[in-house]
């Protein structure tokens, strides 16, 4: 059974491989958007708390301040917002904070990171993309286009890929030391769609009920199984047994 | 026929765990020049696993794993040129003057509509006295109403909403917008230009009935001509990008969007210290009676004259000088 196919971003590269890279979609942006933005509020009220604690007066200083001094006050407040983006966009790798805790980062449509024209683009872009409140137009754009592109990502040429966390270790762990299992000689050897199904099995068989641990062990040793009878028996005897039979199965050909 | 995936993935494990790591030390910034030859060695290797595991384990997590880390290491490796220092450097000495020569066309055309707002306001408002209530801010009118510069409260500590920071604020606002409306096939900006033009004009004409053309002129003679050539050349990246909306010419529309997008921002980026600093002169020269005016109109117009002349000269080629059509073609 397959989804529907999610949208991704393919390059090719001069090894002559293909890559697929999965776009990361309009829910993972809105997340890195929230991420980032908490943690610019945070910085401006702790900013603003300790300017608090040490200055009694604060509209009075405020209004003290000369006209250069106010100036650059909001220069470099606004500086700040879109330096803090894209300055971690260039350095970091296409990532701010946000973006890297939930695992995307910006790259160029041909796949390599952003330089500092594309981050700027895109960035300054917030501004037209906010509009006409909380990127409600950024939203209507990732909407529209394939690659859940905003304005600004149109713009500089630029799009979000989505990192997984893949886990190798299910393939390679080692099958505990127990009684051992019947041999499947005689059986079809294995797709790699069985070896799939098997082995999520596997890593997800601790934490299911008893009983459809059993049943479903049950049958995928229908599926993969000895073809006789009484090895078969053998190995449908327990949870343990089923699942050693299963593994030694998958990884059979060490 | 293919080896079983458990035990593919058990021999090539190695190799990748051990790409994975140089990776991370690239990104620290901790690799050696031996360990540089053994990435580029792994990541080939990994490449030639990526196919074979699109061939013989298609859709299992190997081959996404395999995709994502030659995915990455491919970032790392094909990285474009990076921007230091010199770059910055080579940017303002000859980069930013030859784009805005290039795309003269574009920022002329911005300054048009903005001259065409200056007039429309200015007849408006001296045709119509009531167009002023239309057209100029109520706060200003009042202060223009008492026969007072708005601007004369700058340095005093009376209105918390101080005019300095809000210009401070308008002016970037107004920058950024100016250039990112362009999205709107250009209609954004071209409003935007036009608008600020009617505002400045219906402004004058305002002070001019009422015989305060002198107040205006002390207050905005200092960092007028600057100011004023940013908003135009920021309107100009603006039209840019409309018209790469508009007329793609020979390329798709997304790629000439992002072809113009990365030229018109160049605009955007080098108008960006000049602005800070032209910021500092409204602040402080501008507002109050510390410089007499000629001082200020003298330094306005210096400061014009150098801007221009900077965006004008500096970097100049033969060819340019010469006048060759070549840049246009491109």
């Amino acid at each position: 059974m397959r989804t529907a196919p999610t949208p991704h971003l393919d390059v090719a590269t001069p090894e002559r491989v293909a890559l697929t890279l999965p776009v990361a979609g309009i829910g993972y942006r809105c997340l890195a958007w929230l991420v980032d933005a908490s943690l610019l509020f945070f910085f401006w009220l702790v900013a603003y708390f300790v300017f608090t604690l040490l200055v009694s007066d604060v509209l009075g200083v405020l209004q003290g301040l000369s006209g250069v001094a106010q100036t650059l006050m909001v220069v470099g407040f606004f500086a700040t917002q879109w330096l803090y983006w894209t300055v971690s966009e260039v350095l970091f790798h296409g990532q701010t904070v946000g973006k890297r805790a939930l695992g995307i980062r910006v790259v160029r449509l041909d796949g390599a990171p952003v330089s500092v024209y594309e981050s700027a683009v895109r960035n300054l872009c917030r501004a037209v993309d906010f509009l006409p409140m909380l990127y409600a137009t950024a939203c209507v754009s990732m909407l529209l286009t394939r690659q859940h592109r905003r304005l600004g990502d149109l713009l500089a040429g630029t799009l979000l890929v989505r990192e997984e966390r893949i886990d190798l270790d299910k393939y390679t762990a080692a099958p505990e030391a127990t009684a051992p299992v019947p041999s499947a000689a005689g059986a079809r050897p294995l797709t790699p769609e069985d070896v799939e199904l098997v082995l999520s099995f596997l890593s997800r068989a601790p934490g299911l009920a008893p009983d459809v641990r059993r049943r479903l062990g049950a049958r995928l040793v229908e599926r993969v199984g000895p073809p006789d009878a009484e090895s078969l028996a053998a190995v449908l005897a327990s949870a343990e047994s089923t699942e050693a039979f299963l593994r030694a199965r998958v990884q059979g050909a060490r | 026929m293919a080896i079983p995936l458990p035990a593919y993935v058990a021999r090539r494990r190695q190799d990748w765990d051990a790409l994975q790591a140089l990776l991370a030390r690239q990104r620290a910034g901790t690799l050696k020049l031996d360990e540089l030859r053994t990435l580029d060695t792994l990541y080939r290797r990994a490449s030639a696993d990526l196919a074979h595991a699109q061939t013989f384990y298609p859709g299992t997590d190997a081959h996404r794993f395999l995709n994502q880390l030659c995915g990455q290491a491919y970032a790392a490796i094909y990285q474009p040129p990076r921007e230091r220092w010199p770059a910055v450097r080579d940017f303002f000495r000859r980069e930013f003057p030859a784009t805005l020569r290039r795309e003269r066309g574009f920022v002329g055309a911005s300054a048009a509509l903005f001259l065409l707002g200056i007039v429309l306001g200015a007849v408006v408002v001296l045709w119509e006295p009531r167009g002023a209530e239309l057209l100029v801010p109520s706060g200003v009118r009042h202060y223009v109403a008492q026969g007072r510069m708005w601007t004369d409260d700058i340095l005093s500590v009376a209105p918390p909403n101080s005019v300095a920071s809000g210009i401070a604020t308008n002016n970037l606002t107004v920058t950024i917008v100016t250039f990112a409306l362009g999205l709107t096939f250009g209609l954004g900006t071209l409003f935007l230009m036009v608008n600020n033009g009617v505002h400045i004009g219906a402004i004058t004409a305002l002070c001019a009935r009422e015989g305060m053309v002198g107040g205006l002129l002390d207050f905005i003679a200092a960092h007028g001509p600057v100011e004023l050539s940013i908003l135009v050349i920021a309107g100009g990246a603006g039209l840019m990008v409309g018209q790469a909306l508009i007329d793609p010419g020979e390329l798709p529309r997304g790629q000439a969007l992002a072809l113009r997008g990365r030229e018109a921002v160049k605009l955007v980026l080098g108008c960006a210290p000049f602005l800070a600093l032209i910021g500092v002169v409204e602040g402080y020269v501008s507002p109050g009676d510390l410089f007499p005016t000629w001082v200020k109109a003298g330094l306005g117009f210096a400061l014009g004259a150098l801007f221009w002349g900077y965006l004008l000269r500096a970097g100049r080629t033969d060819a340019e000088a010469a006048g060759m059509p070549a840049d246009r073609a491109s």
